[in-house]
């Protein structure tokens, strides 16, 4: 065993355990700081990967922003912690079957596969200057596409969170 | 790279000109509360966007590296898409829904047309990284259109439990999609086609990724047993935003699908069948799928809606069920049955816009959307009456009516495809669904109406708007030759050979 | 480069996750919970484009990574909007069960 097997493992350990926090813990709290273990977890095996770009943007993006939008969630409605989205679920002994029944499959199907892969020779670092570079020339549509994406987000959670002047007023 | 980006922003007008009124509409917004400004500045987008389609040169190609492509297919498509936004925007300038909440119409008007600019996308988009990202813009600005009166609770909810399926499905579609890539190595659809013809593929693997991606195109064109939001959503979402999502988003849908099955799982270098069908690759017949999603949408949406009492919720399953026909017209996998597709999608723009406009009226003067709502409306208001059989019966596929056009090209479609099964099952799908929609007539011209439901006229925007809906569903019923051959004219998919 | 960890761990491992957030979302009822179980499988989609992309030399996966990303961003924003939009009503508005429309 290699340094780097050691590291797999252990990132493999922290990213399965913490999501199964996340999934099945009682205390909505608890979830929320899996989750923060869960997405280091996957930053590091991009890390190992020789994904630096990704690796960082996992950083920015989920742990900076997204997991501190939910742990505002949870605080903002904390009183409705048992909120109701739905009737009925999953009987546990069922859904556990079921869950373990198609994970085995799909990684079954997936070790079976032969996936397109290049000779390790060739594989070069990437680098976040040729990401960009590719941003800027094959997928400037969809650069320019997420922007509008997230300015419909940005002015979307500010038109249904805030609250209705007039009703206000009303009230 | 720069004269290719600026030769492809050329046939990208329509989509700017969109982009264009969004960024507009946003910052009059910042200016003015007047609704009517922001709503006609958004339907001057969506019309200018038309007008650059129509005039676009009849050729294929692709812009922005293969991100997306500029076809026949997607210029029909679109132009459905952008006939049902402007529909829709003229719906919501007289909408009392709508006028009842003071802030954010501005807001609504973009949304509006940024929608309108996911869905052209969604019909041109030929590598998955773009559908993927035009599926999401066209569902994150659905979302929130649909929890926009969220005054009214029922909004919100309906608007999570939207958000909730949505990312749900395009979490799943997003595996499939890195299973694709995984085999291939290549996101853009041709280059998966050709990696895919070359052999030495997984088919298992394929088709546990190809349902995966199914998911995602299931919720979007609300196919069983992917439906669930959408009674909840249509029934809790602005009239409005129903209509739209029940036309537009599911042509958007149609469009994104029959696009993908086309060029990455056809067997483009053997061609055709010789009963004109396209071969696929691997030998696993994606069709069968398809038909059992066909089968399933038809019968489920028309069993449930038999039992439903809310006009909005009785139309959500009937959605559903048409979402079955059109799918059989995907299941020939042939040009005709695509052009099949493309004729039902223009007849049924006019005349579920039809209905839906008729719910909007009597909810607007009623405030009821329940079938009592509709008692004795025959008498109370005749031309409402009438409008509204004639678009029912359309629904329903009966002659003269759009609908039987629409249904009798599905149906040929299918014989000529020799799946004479999937006619019966139809055609008995279309037997049940008369009996829900004369539910809907008995109601308004047999039963007396409740004491105090009030004689209501309409005013002459109201009139010409029915109009608008009630003569393509009647003319196409009677004289459809050009929307045929326009629509069989129209089946020219990018790089496939015809 | 020294590869030592086969790209077949890497998808074994997304395809478990994968499944943990499907789990999560067909067995919680929480609206946040969900929402953090729909992160794990776009984290999961993720973990397996990277690793294809990485190992094939093809840097269009990581390019797709990037806009997942911020399409997630732009859903937790959203979602969480219309979860507090809810709240608020329930709250302000309508303290009842939070089922007027039938599932």
């Amino acid at each position: 065993m290699t340094l780097i097997d050691v590291i797999f493992w252990f990132f493999a350990a922290v990213t399965l355990g913490s999501a199964a926090v996340v999934v099945f813990s009682r205390n909505i709290i608890y979830s929320a700081f899996a989750l923060l273990f869960t997405f280091f977890g996957v930053a590091g095996f991009y890390v190992l990967l020789g994904a630096d770009f990704i690796a960082i943007t996992q950083l920015l993006i989920y742990v900076g922003g997204i997991l501190v939008l939910l742990v505002f969630g949870v605080m903002l409605t904390n009183k409705v912690v048992s909120v109701d989205i739905k009737s009925g679920t999953l009987n546990a002994g069922v859904a556990m079957v079921v869950v373990s029944l198609t994970a085995g499959t799909i990684a079954g199907i997936f070790y079976a596969t032969e996936w397109k892969t290049a000779p390790a020779e060739m594989l070069q670092p990437t680098t976040a200057g040729e990401l960009g570079t590719m941003m800027m020339t094959s997928y400037l549509l969809p650069f320019e596409v997420a922007s509008v994406v997230l300015l419909v987000a940005l002015i979307g959670a500010a038109m249904v969170s805030r609250r209705d002047r007039s009703k206000q007023e009303a009230a | 790279m720069l004269p290719h980006i600026l030769e492809s922003a050329k046939l990208f007008y329509p989509e700017l000109a969109l982009t264009i009124a969004f960024c507009f509409v946003i910052l009059a917004g910042l200016v003015t509360r007047n609704r009517i400004f922001t709503g006609l500045a958004g339907m001057a987008g969506v019309l200018a966007a038309l007008y650059f389609v129509s005039v676009q040169a009849p050729v294929d190609g692709t812009a922005f590296s293969d991100m997306l492509a500029v076809d026949g297919f997607s210029r029909f498509f679109k132009i459905v898409i952008l006939a049902a936004t402007f529909i829709v925007q003229l719906f919501s300038l007289q909408s009392a829904e709508l006028k009842s909440r003071a802030m954010g119409t501005a807001e609504y008007n973009a949304l509006l047309t940024a929608l309108a600019l996911g869905m052209c996308l969604m019909a041109g988009a030929s590598n998955m990284l773009m559908m993927y990202l035009a599926l999401e813009l066209t569902s994150i600005t659905s979302y929130l259109l649909a929890g926009y009166t969220r005054e009214a609770e029922d909004s919100a909810e309906a608007a999570l439990k939207y958000v909730i399926y949505g990312a749900v499905a395009s979490g799943m579609m997003l595996y499939g999609i890195s299973i694709v890539y995984g085999l291939t190595g290549a996101l853009d659809i041709y280059s998966v086609n050709q990696a895919l013809g070359s052999g030495q593929v997984n088919l298992w693997t394929l088709i546990l990724a190809g349902i995966l991606i199914t998911v995602g195109f299931g919720y979007k064109i609300s196919a069983v047993p992917f439906h669930f939001w959408t009674p909840d959503v249509y029934e809790g979402a602005p009239v409005t935003i129903t209509a739209l999502l029940s036309v537009a988003s599911k042509a958007a849908g149609f469009a994104m699908m029959i696009r993908f099955f086309r060029v990455t799982f056809a067997d483009l270098i053997m061609g055709g069948q010789e009963t004109g069908a396209w071969a696929m690759l691997g030998g696993f017949e994606w069709n069968e799928v398809l038909a059992v999603l066909a089968v399933l949408s038809m019968t489920l949406g028309n069993l449930v809606a038999l039992w439903q009492n809310n006009l909005k919720r009785l139309l959500a399953y009937s959605s559903i069920a048409h979402a079955g026909y059109m799918l059989l017209g995907v299941v020939t996998m042939s040009p005709e049955g695509v052009s099949a597709v493309m004729i039902y999608f223009v007849v049924y723009l006019f005349m579920n816009l039809g209905a839906f406009y008729v719910v909007m009226l009597v909810a607007d003067k009623t405030g009821s959307e329940e079938m009592s709502a509709y008692a004795g409306l025959g008498q109370r208001s005749p031309f409402i009456g009438v409008a509204m059989t004639i678009f029912l019966l359309s629904l329903t596929g009966i002659p003269p009516t759009a609908g039987f056009v629409g249904k009798l090209y599905i149906f040929s479609a299918l014989i000529g495809a020799k799946m004479i099964g999937l006619v019966v099952i139809g055609a008995l799908n279309s037997v049940v669904s008369l009996y829900y929609y004369v539910r809907i007539l008995k109601n308004m011209f047999l039963k007396d109406a409740a004491p105090g439901g009030a004689v209501f006229g309409l005013s002459v925007p109201e009139v010409a708007m029915l109009l608008l809906l009630l003569v393509p569903t009647l003319l196409l019923g009677l004289y459809f030759g050009p929307l045929v051959e326009y629509a069989q004219a129209s089946v020219s998919i990018f790089g496939i050979p015809r | 480069m020294h590869l030592p960890v086969p790209i077949e761990y890497y998808l074994a491992l997304s395809a478990i996750m994968f499944i943990t957030g499907v789990t999560g979302v067909l067995a919680r009822r929480n609206a946040i919970v969900i929402f953090m179980s729909i992160e794990l499988m776009l984290n999961s989609a993720n973990l397996a484009l990277v690793a294809f992309s990485t190992r094939m030399g093809n840097d269009a996966g990581q390019i797709l990574v990037f806009f997942v990303m911020a399409v997630a961003a732009a859903e937790a924003a959203i979602g969480l909007a219309i979860v507090i939009a809810l709240f608020r009503n329930r709250e302000t508005v309508f303290v009842n069960d939070m089922n007027i429309l039938k599932w």
